[in-house]
């Protein structure tokens, strides 16, 4: 059975099925109708042969499936969106407050009601950027990062678009783009980490440098380590959550 | 003679479940008896059964279950549900008045 266990090991593999206990069902039932075939008297050779390319019925069953992997795809992003940008703005938050008690600025005016939710959304839609970049990257075999780009563009265009007409704030979705992409960039550009510790802080104080101010500076610089650290936790979340996922 | 696999592709639900309108199946099974019945003339892939098996059940028009045979082998048989009953029908009556009309049209020279 080895010649049929690999073309069988073939076609679930590249299947794209998105259900771990689905795959191992393919497998079997595959598995059996071999069995079948020989047992009937056919060769083993033979019996591979009539079941077919193994490229093409694995791409029957990917359309098959496209449903159930776009929904998993889909809740993959939403919750790893959810938790990054949890994890991110606690860390940037934290290191917020340590910085205001060492410039001696008063925790209230650092943490208002109105700026910490700025500082929130703009975070929520980083985060929602940059794992979104994450996922499309997957719907593409060439080319994946500059396609992706463009596609969550459009994304963020078209929600603009939305909130812009409903009368409500839209140029978060500008500034989570733009941060998602350029994260994305120099994570894809710049394959030290010893440098992009250095550029992306970097990048961030230098917005930070308009003010003249070394609290909003420093403010921003924390920013860009906070987002730093995020494309790290995003990476393995994302995988995590996949693979968890795959297995209910 | 060789069929076109595009003239087989809009047939193969049709064929699936009045396959599966006498009983319950397993794939190899359901290979055997298109090919028997047909005198071998749907000489397709036995790989891309699976797929159209698997979209038929995911439409609800089949129901599948694991069995051990007599010779304590594993296979799972696919069976029409309710709504697979009713669709094997609905088909078979589009089918009947599809090929009614083209054969009307290819006689009519």
């Amino acid at each position: 059975m080895q010649p049929a266990h690999r073309l069988i090991e073939e076609i679930v593999s590249s299947s794209r099925i998105p259900s771990a206990r689905r795959r191992r069902e393919v497998l079997r039932e595959l598995q059996a109708h071999v069995e079948d075939a020989i047992s009937s008297g056919v060769t083993e050779r033979l019996a591979v042969d009539n079941l077919g390319d193994p490229r093409e019925i694995a791409s029957h069953f990917a359309w098959v499936y496209r449903k159930e992997r776009a929904v998993l795809r889909l809740s993959v992003f939403l919750l790893s969106t959810i938790a990054v940008a949890g994890s991110i703005a606690a860390i940037v938050m934290a290191m917020k407050a340590g910085i205001a008690i060492g410039f001696g600025v008063p925790l209230p005016r650092i943490f208002s009601p109105r700026h910490t939710l700025i500082e929130a959304i703009d975070i929520l839609s980083t985060a929602a950027a940059y794992v979104g970049l994450l996922s499309l990257e997957k719907l593409f075999d060439r080319r994946h990062f500059p396609k992706s780009a463009a596609l969550l563009a459009l994304i963020f265009a078209a929600l603009a678009a939305v909130f812009s007409m409903a009368g409500r704030p839209w140029k978060f979705l500008l500034f989570g783009l733009v941060a998602g992409i350029f994260l994305r960039t120099i994570q894809v550009l710049l394959k030290n980490q010893a440098a992009r510790i250095v550029v992306v802080p970097a990048c961030f104080g230098a917005i930070g440098l308009i003010s003249l101010r070394p609290l909003t500076v420093a403010s921003w610089v924390v920013t860009g380590l906070g987002y730093l650290a995020m494309t790290h936790l995003a990476v393995r979340v994302d995988r995590a959550l996949f693979k968890g996922l795959q297995q209910l | 003679m060789d069929i076109d696999r595009e003239f087989l592709k809009g047939s193969v639900s049709l064929l699936l479940l009045n396959l599966l309108s006498r009983g319950a199946m397993y794939g190899y099974e359901i290979f055997q008896e298109a090919s028997r019945r047909s005198a071998q003339a749907f000489e397709f892939k036995e790989g891309t059964l699976y797929p159209a098996l698997h979209q038929l059940e995911k439409k609800g028009l089949i129901q599948s279950e694991w069995r051990t045979g007599e010779n304590g082998r594993e296979r799972k048989y696919y069976a029409l549900t309710p709504k697979g009953r009713k669709s094997a029908r609905d088909y078979e009556k589009q089918w009947q008045h599809l090929t009614g009309a083209v054969n009307a049209v290819l006689g009519s020279e």
